[in-house]
């Protein structure tokens, strides 16, 4: 390992001494090529003259097809060592990672084959997610290095059944590494919720993880409940939650600012018509505001009573007997309003 | 042989049933998809914003959020009991004696001179612990002590205030008009300065509480010492009973309990059913206020105070009393400044800054006491 270690910085030094500027260009026609495989699902159609004249996307295929057999053909190389490592850097490089990344990359797991990094790295690569998405989400979870590669060629598949296409698939890989790692029927369950118990469409089920991908590593149930509350509770109906990305943030901060909004008599749940006597603030403005922000423009309160509430408030939920799932509906609706005596 | 003699007995009740009702009255109920209920803490909520949000405009999102949230209260050291042993456990619990501290805090600037307040004049010997501003922990329930009485009682460190106000003397002839459920009683009689106290309240149920309360924190020698006097009559006819009596009078009048109303459904006063009874209020209270003043002697102070924050019920009422009483029995009535009050204990306190008469309390997440309003008056002849 010792010496593994210190032959890396001398390999990639030579090699960028060799070849600066060869590489640069490389790294421009990966990124290109890049965005030839984001666009090729035949969506995005019209971004294709930005790329070139067609001779030059030729050219690109031809380099992408090299990307591509690369790994191939060093799986046959069979034993590791100092070529194959220099090798993996090489078309790790050609990718367009940087001579930092690589470096970085292979000291994550310096017990497993030099190889397996470059089939995982270029698997993701083919699924048309940046180099730099891939680095930060190995380096986030380097148990993806473990994987085998048809795992993840499986699991990628299925992703794109879901409707997690090449551009998609990076937003989920940078804020949840896990999708590929975690189990199937985890999957399932949390898309069995969404869909079945939240009545959700397909459609938007595939716009909830492609924003929100983290409501994949929670609890089933407890999406369920976060639903609940957002559909019982504050009154938002399912195209609203998709849009504001409400189900990514955690079900505290959710309670916390609901509910401070509400006692303080600037949110109301809306009735059965969807109306309220006063107007409720914007939900990007109570939840994707950071704290200050929150409390200066919407609530109008002070950070400190703010620290007590949120201190009253779990003190509540603690207390409150465990009858909280069931929906609690039906607030203030337009009642006699007399005056006080 | 039995069974047919209970049918016909059903028989006859049903038929005796539907002739007390006229054909003409009969009509099936409808159900509840017409008319809608509101439960009364929701009603209570609604009155509030109507009246409170015009009243106190800006001020009125953060108290409503301290209304609905929990209450501090501050633990009144019961000076029956092992007091100082029971004041020094308090304070480990990072407790703090709030009475004590702003005294000493007022003192400690008197000497350097920064003001030239006089005196303020509160009662003795009254000490609470609260905790800081900002801090929620919660005192543990209070314990026997070890000389037969419980050793502190816990209450809304606000309800305070009205019996400091009051000023007592030692030896003074002392009412509390509307002395149920006792937490102000218990304070009237922890000043140890009660020659003669007389507590009242309408309600027998209510003084029973107040009897348990009197019971398990004030020793029995003193009771009689002190002769309390626990009674149940009707606090409006006290000028007619007792008039120019005491030097000290406590009105602490019915109200609509705007924290307690928010949170209890059980014999709300924002029940539709209690509707007139709550237009009411002002004027009973006026009537009490005004028994209260009849009752003291010339020259004495009466202490009025709610826990509700609408003008109505508060400053009105003080400044309706004072007219009523100035045209129908040519009583002055004098309304005596607090604001150093105010000042002294600020710290503790969130107090409105623009009371026309007397000082209100208002409820803060930081300070989540109250609401309390009270008001010193001095009866002049």
């Amino acid at each position: 390992v010792l010496n593994l270690h210190r032959q890396i910085p001398l390999t990639w030094v030579c090699l960028a001494k060799l070849m600066p500027h060869l590489g640069e260009q490389k790294r421009t026609a990966v990124s290109l090529f890049r965005k030839l495989t984001t666009t090729s699902n035949g969506e995005g159609l019209e971004e294709l003259p930005l790329i070139g004249s067609k001779k030059h996307v030729q050219e690109l295929k031809c380099r992408a097809d090299l990307v591509h057999c690369l790994p191939e053909k060093q799986r046959l190389s069979v034993d590791g060592g100092p070529l194959t490592l220099e090798k993996v850097v090489c078309s790790l490089l050609h990718m367009g990672f940087s001579d930092a990344h690589i470096n970085e990359l292979l000291s994550i797991q310096p017990h497993a084959s030099p190889q397996q990094l470059l089939d995982v790295i270029s698997e993701f690569i083919l699924l048309g997610v940046n180099p730099e998405p891939v680095y930060v989400a190995l380096k986030k979870s380097p148990q993806l290095l473990k994987m085998p590669v048809g795992q993840i060629k499986k699991r990628s598949s299925y992703l794109r059944k879901l409707g997690l296409g090449e551009g998609k698939l990076k937003r989920v890989l940078h804020s949840c590494p896990e999708i590929f790692t975690m189990r199937q029927r985890d999957i399932d369950d949390v898309i069995q919720v969404l869909k079945e118990k939240c009545l959700f469409t397909m459609q938007q089920v595939t716009e909830i993880l492609h924003r929100c991908p983290n409501v994949l590593q929670g609890n089933p149930s407890e999406l369920e409940y976060k639903f609940q509350y957002a559909y019982f509770r504050m009154g938002i109906k399912h195209v609203d939650i998709v849009r504001t990305e409400f189900l990514k943030y955690s079900l505290t901060k959710i309670k916390q600012r609901h509910i401070y909004l509400e006692r303080l008599g600037r949110y109301q749940t809306p009735d059965k018509k969807g109306q309220t006597q006063i107007a409720n603030p914007l939900l990007k403005d109570i939840l994707r505001v950071p704290e200050a922000e929150f409390l200066a423009k919407t609530a109008c309160s002070s950070a400190e009573e703010f620290v007590v509430f949120k201190k009253l408030l779990a003190r509540e939920e603690e207390e409150e007997p465990e009858s909280s799932t069931s929906t609690e509906e039906e607030e203030e609706e337009e009642g006699e309003e007399e005056e006080l005596c | 042989m039995a069974a047919p003699i209970v049918r016909s007995v059903r028989e006859l009740m049903r038929l005796v049933d539907f002739a007390l009702v006229p054909r003409r009255h009969r009509h099936k109920k409808k159900w509840a998809a017409t008319e809608p209920k509101f439960p009364a803490t929701q009603l209570a909520l609604q009155n509030f914003d109507m009246t409170y949000s015009v009243q106190f405009e800006d001020l009125w999102p953060s108290i409503r959020v301290s209304l609905l949230s929990e209450q501090k209260y501050g633990a009144l050291v019961n000076n029956f009991a092992d007091w100082d042993c029971v004041s020094a456990r308090l304070e480990q619990l990072n407790a703090k004696d709030f009475v004590s501290e702003a005294i000493s805090h007022w003192e400690l600037e008197a000497q350097s001179g920064h003001s030239a307040a006089p005196s303020p004049a509160y009662s003795p010997n009254l000490r609470c612990f609260t905790f800081a501003r900002g801090d929620v922990s919660r005192f543990p329930p209070s314990r026997l002590g070890s000389l037969g009485v419980m050793d502190y009682y816990l209450m809304d460190a606000a309800s305070l205030l009205p019996v400091l106000a009051l000023g007592l003397h030692p030896g003074d002839t002392v009412l509390d008009l509307c002395a149920a459920p006792g937490g102000k009683t218990l304070a009237l009689l922890q000043t140890l300065c009660c020659g003669n106290l007389a507590a009242n309240d309408l309600s027998t149920s209510r003084t029973g509480r107040l009897q348990k309360v009197l019971q398990s924190y004030v020793p029995q020698d003193i009771r009689e010492k002190n002769q309390v006097r626990v009674t149940s009559w009707d606090g409006r006819k006290w000028g007619e009973l007792e008039g120019d009596t005491y030097d000290r009078v406590l009105v602490d009048v019915p109200c609509t309990t705007d924290r307690h109303s928010l949170y209890e459904e059980e014999n709300n006063i924002f029940q539709r059913s209690r509707k007139k009874e709550r237009q009411m209020l002002p004027m009973l209270q006026v009537q009490l206020l005004a028994a209260g003043l009849l009752a003291t002697r010339p020259g004495g102070h009466v202490v009025y105070s709610t826990c509700s924050l609408s003008h109505l019920q508060n400053e009105y009422v003080v400044q309706g009393t004072i007219e009523l009483l100035a045209n129908q029995y040519s009583i002055r009535v004098q309304v005596e400044d607090l604001s150093h009050f105010r000042k002294l204990f600020m710290d503790t306190f969130c107090f409105f800054q623009s009371c026309q008469v007397g000082e209100l309390v208002l409820p803060n997440l930081m300070a989540n006491f109250g609401p309390m309003y009270f008001c010193k008056l001095h009866r002049l002849t």
